[in-house]
């Protein structure tokens, strides 16, 4: 059996990118499954997904905890101690990430053993569909290292996609954008990672209420969780066009624009997600968007 | 020791409120429902007399009610609250909720049938629905025992090993509305076995933030914190032994997490709980005059289950029959299926018969416990159980026959 998990922002298209890979693997006669876990759906929070391919009836379900591919969608992911994407990850594993880097720079900043191979689809996604929606991309990519054949890509994009657009020409794009992945990437022979890590059975001990109720003590640390990570786009206000008139103050759902000394708006760039919905609403269209790379 | 103590004749209702009140409580959200109504009114009559200090609210139902006493609880104070049979239900998601923040409030449920059809009277269905919720239970059989389980329960719940909310629970009418002589304890040489409760865990406080009861992704998180709950509820089952020893000590009663009546030589035990158990005990003294060896076993504390103990009382014994005053619908008794539970792996246990009875609070009547003797002695002596089955007379069907005509059905 062959093993990949996804990981993604919510919106980004992790789940749709497993079961991409899915349903082309079943469209080649495999045995295939795919699941996605998420918490509570919001938008830009780490999401990861699952697909497993086996030539026998697959007798496995849930978390994928020890994959033999891994696809990275979102590279700030890495630093993401929570999300964890290398985790269960074995020398013999390979890891695709969504980057501007090369392979050998992201192996050596993250002290990754295992194989590594990069691709800038978030680019790619903007060239072909003109927005940073990667399922059918990061499907096309998972496909071509497990050595799925093209037109079964081709097939399973256009299946996945049907149920969520009837936009033809959208499909069309992201078969496009798909098979470019596919192209872009070498076939990988993977060994499945079989080993499987043991950890003994323990009898649970027990600790008294003041620790073991489902209560935070220290003081509210959500502050310390930068969300500014997340975004593609930032907003960038043009003080020229400026009429001060404060839309993109009230319209930014996570309160993230201030105004300086001038009275003119600005964005905490340290939680600003780059939803970009101050520059729809900016009736003198002064903010413009700006394609960020998050590099180190 | 025992101080100056007074006798009078109090309802069950009463008695619980009694037991509140002695028990310095400091905040009861309420809502009415019957036949738990009495009890929330002879406390707010108290605090607006004056002879008691504490916040009481009227809720707009039990599920605001049971999360205001959890929320209520995890600022550190001591709370109280009361309800019955449909409210139990209504509230019932709470249950869950606020046993999960590990607050250690008291409740008293006061057991009624669930609709439909509705009804007034008592079984047990509404308090065994909650059995899995983390909350403890105890099931009392006199006035007195209710309120002397009030203030046991608020020594179990807030015990630091224990640390979970707890209910109190009797039958409607059967006890709510039905007086008998209670001995009241002297307030001080409560305060004594009960001193004020002194959280370490909840206690939200202004300008202090914390979260209780925070959202987990991961079963393996959500595991741990389950499991502490259980382990947590089963500490209580040491701390009772404790906590009622020194009740005895303090105030004279002593209260087993079962009871044993006429068992030392019993040969065949009746179990049942609540306040039908007194029947029960008659009907065993009856069988014991016509010399059969006959006891019977209470089960008192349901929440943790005393397994130790029930299979200490049960073994070597010939044949043991659970009256379940409650049906799991398409199973059976509740309590049966525990008890068989505790036998399954003891060599020395008796046959186990399953009797449905008191439904809706139905009499069980001389015959009824004369039916289930004889089936106890019948199915040793031939090694044949007989199927569970429901306590019910000829004259009782006579009278749905009746029923039903009135109905226009016959």
């Amino acid at each position: 059996m062959l093993k990949v998990r996804f990981h993604g922002r919510g919106g980004q298209g992790a789940k749709i990118a497993s079961r991409v890979l899915g349903t082309a693997a079943f469209l080649e006669g495999y045995y295939a499954q795919d699941f996605p876990l998420y918490g509570a759906e919001r938008r830009g929070a780490p999401i990861a997904a699952f697909t497993r391919i086996s030539k026998e009836p697959i007798l496995e379900r849930g978390v994928i905890s020890e994959p033999d591919v891994i696809v990275v969608m979102d590279e700030t992911l890495l630093d993401d101690p929570l999300a964890n994407p290398l985790s269960g990850l074995g020398k013999e594993g390979l890891v695709f990430i969504n980057t501007t880097h090369k392979a050998e720079d992201i192996k050596k900043r993250y002290r990754i053993d295992a194989n590594v191979l990069t691709l800038d689809i978030t680019k790619i996604s903007l060239d072909i569909l003109g927005k940073p929606i990667l399922s059918a991309l990061a499907g096309g990519a998972a496909s071509k290292i497990v050595r799925l054949k093209e037109t079964s890509l081709k097939e399973a994009v256009t299946r996945e996609l049907s149920d969520i657009t009837h936009e033809k020409g959208l499909i069309e794009k992201n078969i496009e954008a798909s098979i470019y992945c596919f192209n872009a990437l070498p076939s990988v022979l993977i060994k499945s990672n079989a080993s499987h890590k043991k950890s003994d059975v323990i009898t649970m001990p027990f600790e008294a209420a003041d620790i073991s109720s489902p209560s935070v003590t220290i003081p509210a640390n959500t502050p310390l969780k930068k969300t500014g990570n997340w975004r593609i786009f930032k907003p960038v206000w043009d003080y020229e066009l400026c009429t001060k008139c404060m839309t993109c103050v009230m319209r930014c759902p996570d309160g993230c624009i201030r105004v300086n000394e001038e009275g003119f708006p600005y964005s905490d760039y340290e939680n600003c997600k780059g939803c970009m919905i101050c520059a729809e609403e900016c009736p003198a269209k002064a903010i413009r968007k700006e394609r960020e790379v998050h590099a180190w | 020791m025992l101080g100056k103590m007074t006798k009078q004749m109090l309802t069950g209702n009463a008695s619980i409120a009694w037991g509140v009140r002695l028990s310095d409580v400091d905040y009861i959200p309420a809502y009415p429902v019957t036949p738990q109504t009495e009890i929330i009114e002879s406390l707010s009559k108290w605090i607006r007399e004056g002879q008691m200090d504490a916040g009481f609210v009227t809720m707009d139902s039990e599920h605001s009610m049971i999360t205001a006493a959890g929320a209520a609880s995890a600022t550190g104070v001591r709370v109280f609250t009361a309800t019955s049979s449909q409210g139990l239900m209504y509230g019932f998601e709470m249950l869950y909720t606020v046993s999960g923040w590990r607050v250690p409030f008291v409740m008293a449920n006061v057991s009624r049938g669930l609709s439909s059809p509705i009804t007034l009277e008592p079984d047990h269905n509404d308090i065994l629905a909650a059995r899995d919720t983390g909350f403890l239970q105890i099931h009392c059989e006199t006035c007195q025992e209710a309120l002397d389980s009030i203030l046991i329960a608020y020594r179990l719940a807030e015990d630091k090993s224990v640390l979970l909310p707890a209910i109190v629970n009797m039958d409607g009418f059967y006890l709510s509305f039905t007086r008998e002589p209670v001995e009241i304890p002297n307030k001080e040489i409560v305060r004594e076995f009960l001193p004020p409760y002194k959280p370490t865990h909840a206690f939200f406080r202004a300008s202090q933030p914390m979260a209780q009861g925070v959202a987990v992704l991961g079963g393996h998180i959500y595991s741990y914190f389950k499991y502490q709950m259980h382990m947590a509820n089963n500490n209580a089952l040491s701390i009772y032994k404790e906590v009622s020893e020194e009740f005895k000590e303090t105030f004279g009663r002593g209260y087993g997490t079962v009871e044993g009546y006429m068992l030392d030589d019993a040969e065949y035990v009746l179990i049942m709980s609540n306040s039908f158990s007194a029947m029960g005990k008659a009907a065993v003294k009856r069988a014991r005059e016509k010399g059969l060896r006959i006891g019977l076993l209470r089960l008192r504390l349901l929440r943790p289950f005393p397994e130790e103990d029930i299979r200490e009382a049960l073994k070597g014994r010939k044949a043991s029959a659970v009256i379940d005053q409650n049906i799991s619908v398409g199973k059976g008794g509740i309590l049966y299926s525990e008890i068989a539970g505790v036998l399954y792996n003891e060599k020395q246990r008796p046959l186990l018969l399953s009797f449905i009875g008191g439904l809706g609070g139905k009499n069980i009547s001389d015959a009824e416990f004369d039916f289930i003797f004889d089936a106890m002695m019948n199915a040793y002596s031939t090694g044949n159980v007989p199927q569970p089955a429901l306590l019910y007379t000829e004259a009782e069907l006579e009278e749905m026959e009746r029923l039903k005509r009135v109905a226009g059905k016959g």
